[in-house]
């Protein structure tokens, strides 16, 4: 909008307001029609569909996917897209590029679109690009509350008991929340291990990427876990190194 | 207050309401009386009474929609939140140890506890849609474009700060789904260039998820960002009554103010001298019947 058009409009807006209704009781009983409204139907929710206790919070159990709320689901979703498959779909778009070029345009949306027209039907680039996030959102929300539960444990084949102890720290040590074995687990950012053992690493390469991912593999966003005992170390590498081999 | 009301106080001379007429030697006058006196002593030092009456009565345009509840409901859910979250707060405990009995205790023995809990959740939720479609309003009505802008972005910031609301209070619950939840947003969070690992420590406190992660997660949830929403939309607020609020863009006065414009610049170029702008020359061009003529106003 230039000089004239923010003054054709004030102008504008003075006169619909010289013409309009006192706030006080037109626009305010309408406000308070729809805020009863809306909170008559969350004590409806509260007493129709109660909150549930869940299980207390144990890092040794196996049945844990992890699921934000609904209104995260889109953002969880965003990881199956960009799950460093190839060049074209690294995690950081997911986690990082993604989020922060919405928020951003989000933000300053008012000073990209500065025309005077403010009915929809006469704005088809804004028509479009807002029709176009609600249909994305709504899709990823729709995907995130499809995708499976909870499930039970990591079923796998011909595990010996020092692997079988490599499946317990796996599950205790919160690993399940970045990869996934056999759809067990979150589908990022970390790469799904199920073929792990396929990709010939020795243990003692499992063992120093855990201590330290980025000695092995530069620039990984893995955190590192430098505390665990010798023994643990060697169960872990050894559970990883035969998925997809030995234990499928 | 009737008419008589105020007939029979007003003409007092020296300010005393309640002190003439039959009536107002009756109790209920006296006490009228006081209460007159008590918001005049108010407002002559605060203004508070004079402010409210044009907060009240200031004007909106005529054609207000229902699409303009938004705000405000997402404004009486935020209260809504507050209040059920004072209740919860009074019970809950923020620690690893006793975190989950006392949701435990709050949904199966506390009276009312399993109902203000299931607000304050269902109230969570139903805060994230009426917010998300206030904000959808808006976009497709063009009400952030000049003056609103700044509107707009105290809004957008009060938006991510209500998810951010929503993702603190989800690890509180202390259960197995939210807390592998928050482990995953976090370690994402981590995983962010440049300032992630320090977000990410700052929200943990510390570099690993520990007890301290949990009261720092119940401060946030509880002091800090309420704080910030309440002061964002106090802003919000104030640039909304300084600006007024938008017409919408379909309102009948709008399209009969533009017909008017037509009318007008129609009338203007017909007064206007040929071969002038804005006139199309046109060899074809008449005077049109009206010109000249005297309705020149
Ligand atoms: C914050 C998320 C996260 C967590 C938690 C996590 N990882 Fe990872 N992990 C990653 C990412 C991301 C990569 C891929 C790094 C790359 O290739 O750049 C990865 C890679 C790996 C690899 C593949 C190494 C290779 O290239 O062969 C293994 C094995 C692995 N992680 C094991 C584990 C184990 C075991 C745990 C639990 C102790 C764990 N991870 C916890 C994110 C995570
Ligand atoms: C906690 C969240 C929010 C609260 C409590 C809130 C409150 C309000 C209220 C009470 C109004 C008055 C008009 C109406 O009710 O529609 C309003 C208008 C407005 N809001 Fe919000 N809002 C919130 C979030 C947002 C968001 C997320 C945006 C946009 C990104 C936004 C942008 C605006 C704008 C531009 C106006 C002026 C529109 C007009 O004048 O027509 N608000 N808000």
């Amino acid at each position: 909008m230039n000089k004239g058009e923010q003054e054709a409009y004030k102008r504008d807006y003075a006169l619909a307001k010289a013409q309009g209704k006192p706030f006080f009781p037109y626009a305010v009983y309408k406000d308070l029609v729809v805020a009863t409204f809306a909170i008559g139907f969350v004590i409806f929710l509260a007493i129709w569909a109660p909150i549930p206790v869940g299980e207390p919070v144990n890092p040794a159990t196996t049945d844990f996917v992890p699921r934000p709320e609904w209104y995260f689901f889109f953002l969880f979703e965003l990881l199956k897209i960009f799950k460093n498959e190839n060049a074209l779909t690294p995690v950081i778009m997911a986690t990082f590029i993604v989020p922060n070029v919405l928020m951003v345009l989000l933000l300053i949306t008012p000073f990209i679109d500065r025309g005077p027209e403010r009915r929809i039907w006469r704005r088809p680039i804004a028509l479009t690009s807002g029709v176009m996030v609600i249909f994305f959102l709504g899709y990823l929300t729709h995907l995130g509350a499809e995708s499976p539960g909870a499930e039970t444990g990591i079923e796998l084949e011909n595990l010996t008991p020092e692997a079988e102890a490599g499946l317990e720290l796996y599950l205790a040590n919160g690993c399940t929340a970045c990869h996934a074995i056999k759809d067990v687990g979150a589908p990022g950012p970390g790469p799904n291990l199920t073929n792990e053992g396929e990709k010939g690493r020795t243990i003692q390469w499992q063992i120093d990427h855990l201590i330290d991912p980025r000695s092995t593999t530069p620039g990984s966003t893995m955190p590192a876990y430098p505390n665990f005992t010798d023994q643990e170390y060697q169960e872990l590498a050894v559970f990883l190194n035969g998925l997809g081999t030995e234990f499928r | 207050m009737s008419t008589q009301d105020i007939e029979t106080q007003t003409p007092s001379p020296d300010g005393e309401g309640a002190a003439v007429g039959a009536e107002d030697i009756a109790p209920k006058g006296a006490m009228k009386g006081a209460i007159e006196k008590t918001g005049d002593y108010v407002d002559e030092r605060s203004g508070l009474v004079t402010g409210h009456k044009w907060f009240l009565f200031r004007n909106v345009p005529g054609e207000t929609s229902w699409f303009q509840t938004l705000g405000f409901t997402a404004m009486a859910l935020f209260g809504l939140q507050a209040i059920t979250g004072i209740v919860l707060a009074m019970y809950y405990k923020p620690d690893p140890n006793t975190a989950f009995q006392s949701i435990q205790f709050i949904t199966n023995d506390a009276t009312w506890g399993s109902l203000v809990r299931g607000m304050h959740r269902w109230g969570a939720s139903a805060m994230i849609v009426v917010v998300f479609l206030h904000m959808a309003r808006v976009f497709f009505w063009g009400a952030y474009k000049y003056p609103r802008e700044l509107t707009w972005v105290t809004g957008v910031i009060l938006m991510f700060m209500t998810m951010f609301m929503g993702l603190t209070g989800y690890l509180l619950v202390w259960d197995q789904k939210a807390y592998w939840a928050t482990v995953v947003a976090v370690n994402i969070t981590a995983s962010a260039p440049v300032l992630g690992p320090f977000v990410a420590d700052i929200l943990r406190a510390g570099p690993e998820f520990g007890p301290n992660t949990l009261s720092r997660f119940y401060a946030i949830h509880m002091l800090v960002i309420p704080g910030g929403i309440a002061t964002f939309i106090a802003l919000h607020l104030l640039l909304i009554t300084k600006l007024g609020i938008a017409e919408p863009p379909w309102a009948k006065r709008r399209f009969r103010a533009a017909r008017e414009e037509e009318a007008e610049r129609e009338r203007m170029r017909a007064r206007t001298p040929a071969g002038r702008e804005p006139v199309p020359a046109s060899p074809s061009f008449e005077p049109p019947q009206s010109w000249p003529s005297k309705d020149v106003s």
